[in-house]
């Protein structure tokens, strides 16, 4: 338990961050509490006072029926705003944790995102974001609220008669035993029919994933069997469980409520034999009687959910403290012109297999230069060094003669655009996935568009600009999304423009339209394009051909073909791939 | 309820365990009407001062011993109701299971394995829920309602009951609007946080471009409206939520206040003596269950009778590949293909005009482009699909004329997706015959080239495979699957695109073992890399479902036509690929 501490203590700060709303929600308890706890009391009052005795003074009567209702009201109003209050603040302390593992995920290094499965990252902050919430929601608020409600139906208690009291404080501990008992019980054999449960939907997945594996195999029997092997395994398991819950929970506490019952009315019954008793006393009883059973139960159930909240908290601190460091930068450098080198650059993913090797070359500001090579000649990665989504262990790499290192963030970002393969498109309308929310005036926006061709496929969509996208893009073809992707890349004024593979799935116009719209940027935006398919590439000031992470030829499209090398093989297979379905 | 009537094979099944149930809950509610009876007599000796230990002792007594019956009994019902409930569930799963092991990969296509899991986890629970707490709340809710009102009119007095049940109605009408309320709600939050889902896994899936564009900031302020977005609809569904606790609240105690009130008047009349009111208060109590249940059926039954619908789906679902031959296996496995169409359900021909014989001990090469309908060849070949008018035989025979498992027992299938379960190395080699030897075992895999893998794991053969186990390369997968199948020595292989993950070198290796181990018995290969089929006996292309070309390699090389330029082509390749420095 000692090592929840900490974690837990750190979800706690966040519950507490608003001190004003707690002592609101605080209070409201209070009064509610007060108020609940008060209505028995006059029902006593006016039982033994007026009713017993056949006093019929329909004033008192009346301010006590008045206040009664009074009470209540109160009680019910003051109960509902301190629920509120203890929700708003358990939806601030979840949003607020939210929004820093969100932070933090956006900010983290791309290395991260190859290290870590996709799946674990957003479950942090959806899921266990969401145990947590149980946490502020349901254990906090309950404890709290229950806690303050079962002192106060002891105090009232203890004021009309403290030996009854005492005899209904016995049921608290026996009750916090039995569920202490229950827990450490059941806790392994829960554990184990929720174990075989997921046996069960694990074994389910697998076979509906490799159903055609089993027939192939003819198994189908095998694996009937195997299966309902576990589900009666699964079965037995809940049986057992049910018996248990059965001998120790409600049931159980049925009987010592109806048991505490009895040695109150003995008690009080065996009072009355020698002296004189008030029997609104014991109606008040019976009524608190009913009132903190539950919330006792309550309490000890709900504290099965502080396990769970923490053991999710924990993985969400643990991603909140991954370290980040950002590297120094130059706060005040920004890229004038698209000038890119590249020193003797090596670069390996897992620190074992170079991907690429001793890489140098110069690409003038303004030039169109393409960099070609075979499946896995490194050419992707690149590219991915220049957007810095990964440093070079060995060399460097200049922006406008400066190391790429030293430009904050945002300098680069606006200095260096890019067309990817894939075309990542967000949910929103095509205005927004060009812009992606910052301001650019309308007159640039359609420019642009003119410029790469998109205009005209967007006129013909049905409300232009502010059509709204499918998921991913799914209106749009293959070619409309490059387009879209390139109009986004460039409508950022970039100095140097990273085409990767952005032509490899499209159709032959809108490949032609990007052809033209680069052509017209030759001069003044520095162009690399990597390229699959050499036709793009024909017009390159210069060609550079990667082999196996090494650049083992340059030159311009005619000069490299008179050459027996692997730019020539690469054409030839281009020849023939052509020629084949 | 009529949901209930299609449940009625089950309730039959389990007559005995409802019967009981049923029972034991009735004495259930009548005997908890006698404390608050016994209390009263109690409070009233008390009053009119005439209480005797000897009396009040037996009272007692008798509350302490219907404790305990009440005790046993609640135990009874719960392992029973509750026991066929879980029994359901149990039977529904593996009669799922089963069936969906009956259906042709076909099925598996139309259906996502997450809709199906659905169907065997959520779906499942709906109904069990149904057949247990859905049966509770319809019984014991009514019952014990009946009975509670029974005894209030008939016992006590049927004037403070109507008197005291005059808020009842409207507390109904508040839950109905509640439960409608909060019902809309929930959905509304539960929309915003799969909203907050997709956003969060629109952010890491698209990293790279929010990180290439600069769009961290955005993303987070995105992000930050999704939160708030969640927040509110979280708290909209609180508001709701917290007026329940109130509303009882307020109805039970102006129900009491009416009760006392009402109560003092009769008393006041000597209509009503103060025990008889102790017990009314009491017994109002009992009510709140049953007004809960009323609504809590309505829900589950709902709930249930869309669960149910989408099991009796799957159920009603006949398999689409029958299973009535009765051959035995056949000594000359030679194979007949003759296809003159071949369709998907409702769509177009896939393969036309296809006639093939395989004579026993023959390769047959199958190569073509993607698309052209080679896997769905070997399908028909295996009769995971059928159709009119593509009759294959063996033996002489139609497939139709074998059992499916003798049929799965003639041919060993690599499938292209080397699907492994989360078993041992040697569990999933010895998939098709569990009983094999260790060293049968060995030698399959030293025949697919895996056993060097095998053994430089730390366990060996005894690594698990999978999410608790280790991660194996495509290679490894693709020659674990082909040691499967080879375990079986079938009299005919059929490898599906099965070694494209492997390299070319060992590749090489797989094949020359294959020649010496499968000596005299036949083989089927489909292939994109050429030469695994160089040496097959016969070697067909398959363009666009039809055979274009066929002959040996020597002769297709000739024919100068698909096959001689992709020869050509990847001939290329392997150079481009092979001069690894």
């Amino acid at each position: 338990m000692n090592a929840h501490h900490a974690p837990l203590r750190r979800l706690l700060a966040y519950a507490l961050a608003d001190r004003r709303l707690w002592r609101q929600a605080l209070a409201l308890l209070l009064l509610a509490t007060v108020a609940d706890v008060a209505g028995p009391l006059l029902i006593k009052v006016f039982i033994d006072d007026y009713l017993v005795p056949a006093q019929w003074v329909w004033a008192p009567i009346a301010a006590l029926a008045l206040g009664y209702v009074i009470l209540q009201l109160i009680a019910a109003g003051a109960g509902y705003q301190q629920a509120l209050r203890l929700n708003v603040i358990a939806m601030n302390a979840v949003q607020t944790l939210r929004e820093q593992v969100y932070a933090k995920v956006v900010d983290l290094p791309i290395t991260y995102f190859d290290r870590t499965p996709t799946g674990g990252i957003i479950a942090r902050i959806t899921n266990d974001t969401e145990a947590v919430k149980e946490l502020y929601v349901n254990v906090i608020g309950t404890v709290v609220k229950n806690s303050v409600r079962i002192l106060g139906i002891f105090i009232a208690m203890a004021v009309l008669d403290v030996r009854l009291m005492l005899i209904c404080a016995v049921i608290v501990p026996i009750v916090v035993a039995l569920m202490v008992f229950y827990q450490r019980w059941s806790g392994p054999r829960f554990h184990r029919a929720r174990a075989l449960l997921s046996d069960i939907n694990a074994r389910l997945h697998e076979s509906l994933q490799g159903m055609r594996v089993i027939r192939l195999y003819g198994q189908e029997v095998r694996f009937q069997r195997q299966f309902t092997a576990v589900t009666e395994q699964h079965y037995q398991a809940r049986l057992a469980n049910v018996r248990l819950d059965a001998l120790l929970l409600r049931p159980c506490v049925d009987m010592l409520h109806m048991l505490t019952l009895a040695a109150l009315l003995f008690t009080f019954g065996f009072q009355s034999l020698d002296g004189v008793v008030q029997i609104g006393v014991l109606y008040a009883f019976i009524a608190y009687l009913g009132r903190f059973v539950e919330p006792v139960i309550e309490i000890t159930q709900r504290l099965n959910l502080l396990q769970q909240a923490v053991v999710a908290g924990e993985r969400v601190f643990e991603l909140l403290d991954t370290p980040n460091i950002e590297p120094m930068r130059r706060a005040d450098l920004t890229a004038r012109s698209g000038g890119v080198r590249a020193e003797q650059v090596s670069f390996s993913y897992d620190g074992e297999h170079e991907v690429l090797c001793n890489v140098s070359f110069a690409i003038p500001p303004g030039a169109f230069y393409a960099i070609v090579g075979h499946t896995g000649s490194g050419k992707s990665t690149l590219a991915n060094l220049l957007l810095r989504f990964y440093t070079p262990q060995h060399g460097k790499l200049l922006l406008d003669d400066h190391p790429l290192l030293d430009y904050p963030d945002a300098a680069l970002r606006q200095a260096v655009g890019v067309v990817a393969q894939e075309p990542f498109l967000f949910a929103g309308s095509v205005r927004h996935n060009i812009t992606l929310g910052e301001d650019v005036a309308e007159a640039d926006i359609i420019a642009t568009a003119h410029s790469t061709g998109l205009h005209e496929h967007v006129q013909r969509l049905p409300q232009g600009y502010d059509t709204p996208l499918d998921e991913r893009g799914a209106n749009l073809s293959t070619g409309q999304r490059q387009l879209l992707a390139l109009t986004r890349a460039l409508v950022r004024r970039p100095k140097l423009l990273i085409l990767d593979e952005a032509t490899a799935h499209i159709d032959s116009h809108s490949e032609m339209q990007i052809q033209a719209a680069l052509q017209a940027l030759h001069g003044e935006v520095t162009l690399l394009v990597i390229a699959h398919r050499l036709s793009t590439v024909e017009r390159a000031d210069r060609i550079l051909v990667l082999h196996h992470g090494e650049l083992v030829e340059q030159g311009h499209h005619g000069d490299l073909l008179t050459r027996a090398g692997v730019y020539h093989r690469l054409y030839q297979l281009q020849a023939l791939s052509e020629a084949l379905p | 309820m009529s949901v209930l009537l299609k449940l009625a094979w089950f309730f039959r099944l389990e007559w005995r365990r409802y019967a009981v149930a049923l029972l034991t809950l009735l004495a259930i509610a009548v005997l908890t009407m006698l404390p608050p009876w016994l209390t009263g007599r109690v409070v009233d000796a008390v009053a009119e001062r005439r209480l005797a230990l000897s009396d009040l002792a037996l009272h007692i007594g008798a509350i302490v011993v219907l404790a305990l019956m009440v005790y046993v009994l609640r135990n009874i019902w719960r392992r029973y109701l509750y026991g066929a409930s879980y029994r359901l569930a149990s039977l529904l799963r593996q009669r799922l299971y089963a069936h969906l092991t009956r259906m042709a990969p076909g099925y598996f296509q139309k259906h996502r394995t997450g809709d199906l899991m659905a169907r065997l986890t959520n779906d499942v629970s709906a109904v069990e829920m149904m057949a247990g707490e859905g049966v509770l709340a319809m019984v014991d809710g009514v019952l014990t309602g009946l009975v509670v009102l029974g005894v209030m009119v008939f016992t006590v007095s049927w004037k403070l009951t109507l008197l005291a049940l005059l808020p009842w109605p409207l507390m109904a009408y508040f839950m109905w609007r509640y439960g409608d309320a909060l019902h809309d709600a929930f959905a509304t939050a539960q929309a915003e946080f799969s909203r907050l889902n997709d956003q969060v896994q629109e952010t890491v899936t698209g990293i790279r471009l929010i990180k290439a564009h600069g769009h961290q900031a955005r993303a987070k302020s995105d992000f930050c409206a999704v939160t708030t977005g969640v927040s509110r609809a979280n708290l909209a569904v609180a508001r709701i939520d917290a007026k329940y606790d109130p509303t009882i609240q307020l109805t039970i105690g102006s129900s009491f206040l009416l009760a006392v009130a009402g109560g003092a008047w009769w008393i006041a009349h000597d209509e009503l003596t103060v025990g008889e009111l102790t017990g009314f208060s009491m017994y109002l109590g009992y009510l709140i269950w049953p007004m809960f249940a009323y609504g809590w059926l309505l829900n589950i039954l709902e709930r249930g009778r869309a669960a149910y619908g989408r099991i009796d789906e799957v159920l009603g679902t006949a398999p689409d590949i029958a299973d009535h031959g009765t051959r035995r296996a056949p000594q000359e496995p030679r194979l007949d293909i003759h296809i003159a169409h071949y369709a998907h359900p409702g769509g177009p021909d896939v393969l036309h005009d296809i006639a093939i014989t395989v004579p026993p001990g023959a390769t047959l090469g199958i190569v073509g482009p993607t698309g052209a309908g080679k896997s769905t060849l070997i399908d028909v070949i295996l009769r995971m699909r059928e159709g009119k008018e593509a009759r294959i035989s063996l033996a002489g025979h139609p497939l139709a004329a074998y059992r499916l498992t003798t049929l799965a027992r003639q041919f060993g299938v690599v499938p292209q997706d080397p699907f492994l379960f989360s078993v041992t190395v040697a569990e999933n080699i010895a998939l098709g015959n569990p009983e094999a030897s260790m060293a049968e075992i060995r030698a399959a895999a030293a025949l697919a080239c895996v056993d060097e893998d095998i053994s430089g794991f730390a366990a060996g053969y005894e690594t698990l495979v999978g999410e608790r186990g280790i991660t194996l390369s495509g290679g490894q997968q693709q020659r674990l699957a082909l040691a499967r199948a080879l375990m079986l020595e079938p009299p005919l292989l059929v490898l599906d695109d099965a070694l494209s993950a492997v390299d070319v070198r060992t590749e090489r290796r797989i094949l020359a073992h294959l020649r010496r181990a499968r000596l005299g018995r036949s083989n089927l290969i489909v292939t994109h890399r050429l030469s695994a089929v160089r040496d097959a006996d016969e070697i067909i292309v398959l363009e666009g479902g039809r055979v274009t070309e066929r002959g040996s390699h020597g002769e297709l090389l000739q024919h100068g036509g698909w096959y001689a330029r992709m020869f050509r082509y990847q001939q290329i390749e392997q150079t481009l690929e092979g001069d690894v420095t």
